[in-house]
């Protein structure tokens, strides 16, 4: 019998376990926020429209909902922030590499021939801030390719650039 | 070569073709007025006289309207072979101009339907890679224009098209029709019973909506409620629905497999295989070798009594494709000799024998135990809250001991190897999957952790292809990144083309 990793080890190859990950920026937190927060705000006006014409035709006040949403809001954004910190991403020679996640940690790579495009975009906030994120496609159904958000405009750029370089050679 | 078989110049399909365009806008309009039709002759005594003629009159005009719009179709319907691209202009009033360079055509397929076999006539449909708009139909060609235009096409693609002539017109495969019954008794008729559900309950979702719109809702809600509060009294009945839903999966496999896999061939020319099989709708499929990132060897402990197990490649899917199962190839009835060529012809050189089967981590058990608890558990808030009588709960004896089975099954199954070029990945519960496929054709590769598996140093790996991905569960950290590894290292130095 042969045993498959027996066999392959006459090859040394990169590991990616050894190679150093860059966060991304900081400032990405803030844009995060904002945007969580603009989307519990329009959760908060739901509530207190609900609240004001009695939607629920409810006896008792309603004042355990406005906690419990609170509440979850103040979880959610503890989680991003926690969050924030293990996304990393890495550019290496012939791939390039995103880690993410905290309870459900992911790391993909996808190699730079067989990537098809690089796309650069930008939120109306990320903007603001300079930031960008950056997203790769390979063929097939695209859904489940790397997007790494929270890069410096600058740097999205020049690793989109860099990548396109690559695909050319 | 006579005028027939010259593309330089703009030309149309055949003249049958208007037959073809004709049916197929009749056919979408009448799939989308069928309630309409049905209502109508249900009504036809009491609609007044002079009323029916109007709607005759508007009817008449209906057909001629799109009889001068299949015709136009047809009318504005060119094409041609220019400096190795083919070219096809359409649209009434909206003109679209495609062109498609030859070596971006995946596939040239033949395709004939009822009406087509009645007018022998070949539908021609040309595959590409890349947008998916860019996929051509030609409804209507004669089989000498349908093979000269693939030929003119495909010259292209070969040096050697001196080869061409020599095809060996020996079949790899070829299934007659007492074969085929074997092949679809043994098929998995739970899932023929699941289709045929789909399919009714769509078509009940149907009629219920126009029974809405009449307002007749009660009628049909009287009449289904009468009928299942006699079922829940009778076991003798529900005995007798067990029998004829069995009978009417069995039936529907049967039915399903024979009408796709009709007079099944399959050839083996230039390095490519040709797929042959449809009863109504006969479909020639020429599937290329390097268009195919990886197969799936399938049997059942039926089939696998008889020695058949049947064969799935998946071909690169180009953008967001609609119907993805066009796919989706499947060959049925193959005998371990025949799947052993087809192995050969895909990879050859390549020895998957004498290979340790690696096994997933017991953690994988655990998590299939774990998710089928949670499973279970919302199966019985369902019960408690959909019926009011408490014996229904003793339909958890039943289902667990199926649900241990099946874990158990599945953890059995459960394997992987790979050589230096193939990863071969096994699994199933009661058929049993073995899939194929080539480090090179991977797209991008994935590592996902839960927060227990990292306690347990166990991860799952995902490879992403051009059709779909493949995943190993729950192996040790160390052997997954090793794998990873020489996955990204086989990706970044192959030269060959994934497609």
């Amino acid at each position: 019998m042969i045993d498959s990793f027996k066999n392959l080890e006459v090859i040394t190859f990169p590991e990616i376990a050894n190679i150093t990950f860059r966060k991304i920026e900081k400032s990405y937190l803030k844009v995060i926020l904002i945007n969580l927060s603009l989307l519990f705000l329009v959760l908060f006006a739901l509530l207190f429209v609900a609240d004001y014409i009695n939607f629920f035709e409810l006896q008792y006040t309603f004042l355990r909902f406005y906690i419990s949403l609170s509440f979850v809001y103040l979880i959610v954004v503890f989680i991003k922030i926690i969050g924030l910190k293990k996304r990393k991403y890495a550019v290496r020679e012939k791939d390039i590499s995103y880690k993410k996640g905290l309870f459900f940690k992911s790391l993909t790579t996808v190699p730079f021939n067989r990537i098809q495009h690089v796309e650069i975009d930008q939120g109306p906030i990320a903007r603001f801030f300079n930031l960008a994120s950056l997203s790769v496609f390979t063929a097939g159904d695209s859904s489940e390719d790397l997007k790494i958000s929270g890069l410096l405009k600058e740097d999205a750029q020049q690793i989109k650039e860099y990548i396109s370089n690559q695909i050319d050679e | 070569m006579n005028n027939t078989l010259n593309f330089s110049q703009f030309r149309h399909q055949s003249k049958k073709g208007i037959v073809i365009i004709y049916l197929n806008l009749l056919y979408k309009v009448f799939k989308a007025f069928w309630l309409l039709l049905f209502l109508f002759i249900q009504k036809f005594a009491k609609i007044p006289e002079n009323t029916l003629t109007f709607i005759y009159i508007g009817l008449g005009f209906l057909l001629l309207f799109f009889l001068i719009r299949a015709f136009l179709i047809f009318k504005n319907f060119q094409f041609k072979i220019y400096n190795n691209h083919f070219i096809l202009k359409k649209g009434i009033l909206k003109k679209t101009n495609t062109s498609i360079p030859f070596d971006r055509i995946q596939n040239i397929n033949y395709k004939q339907n009822i009406i087509q076999q009645i007018i022998n006539v070949h539908e021609v449909n040309i595959e590409t890679a890349g947008s998916s708009k860019a996929e051509i139909s030609i409804k209507a060609l004669s089989i000498i224009e349908a093979k000269a235009l693939k030929k003119a096409i495909t010259i292209y693609d070969k040096k050697d098209a001196a080869n061409e002539e020599e095809i060996i017109e020996k079949p790899l495969l070829k299934i007659g029709f007492f074969e085929l019954i074997k092949v679809s008794l043994t098929e998995n008729h739970l899932q023929s019973l699941l289709i045929l559900f789909a399919l009714l309950v769509g078509f009940f979702q149907q009629i219920s909506d126009l029974f809405d719109g009449l307002g007749k809702r009660e009628i049909l809600d009287n009449y289904i409620s009468e009928n299942t509060s006699t079922l829940e009294t009778s076991v003798v009945l529900i005995i007798g629905l067990l029998i004829f839903f069995t009978i009417i999966a069995v039936l529907s496999s049967v039915v399903r497999v024979v009408l796709r896999h009709f007079d099944l061939t399959v050839f083996i020319k230039n390095n490519a295989l040709e797929i042959n099989q449809g009863l109504t709708t006969k479909k020639s499929v020429v599937l290329k070798k390097a268009k195919v990132q990886h197969i799936t060897v399938s049997t059942n402990p039926i089939k696998k009594w008889l020695g058949i197990s049947f064969i799935t490649f998946k071909q690169a899917i180009s953008g967001k494709v609609k119907k993805k199962q066009d796919k989706v190839i499947k060959i049925v009835g193959c005998k371990k000799a025949q799947v052993l060529e087809i192995k050969n012809l895909l990879f050859p050189n390549e020895n998957l024998e004498g290979f340790t089967k690696n096994l997933p981590d017991i953690y994988f058990r655990f998590r299939l135990y774990f998710r089928t608890l949670i499973l279970l558990i919302l199966i019985n808030i369902g019960l408690f809250f959909g019926f009011e009588n408490n014996y229904v709960f003793g339909l958890n004896v039943i289902i667990l001991p199926i649900f241990i089975l099946f874990i158990k099954l599945k953890y059995k199954k459960r394997y992987y190897f790979f050589n230096e070029e193939l990863l071969v990945v096994g699994q199933g519960s009661i058929e049993t999957h073995k899939t194929i496929l080539p480090f090179f054709k991977v797209q991008n590769v994935k590592l996902k952790q839960t927060i227990f598996q990292v306690k347990k140093n166990v991860a799952d790996i995902v490879f992403q292809t051009a059709s779909g991905k493949v995943k190993i569960p729950c192996i040790p950290i160390e052997k997954a990144l090793l794998i990873y590894n020489y996955t990204l290292y086989k990706i970044e130095i192959s030269k060959k083309s994934w497609m």
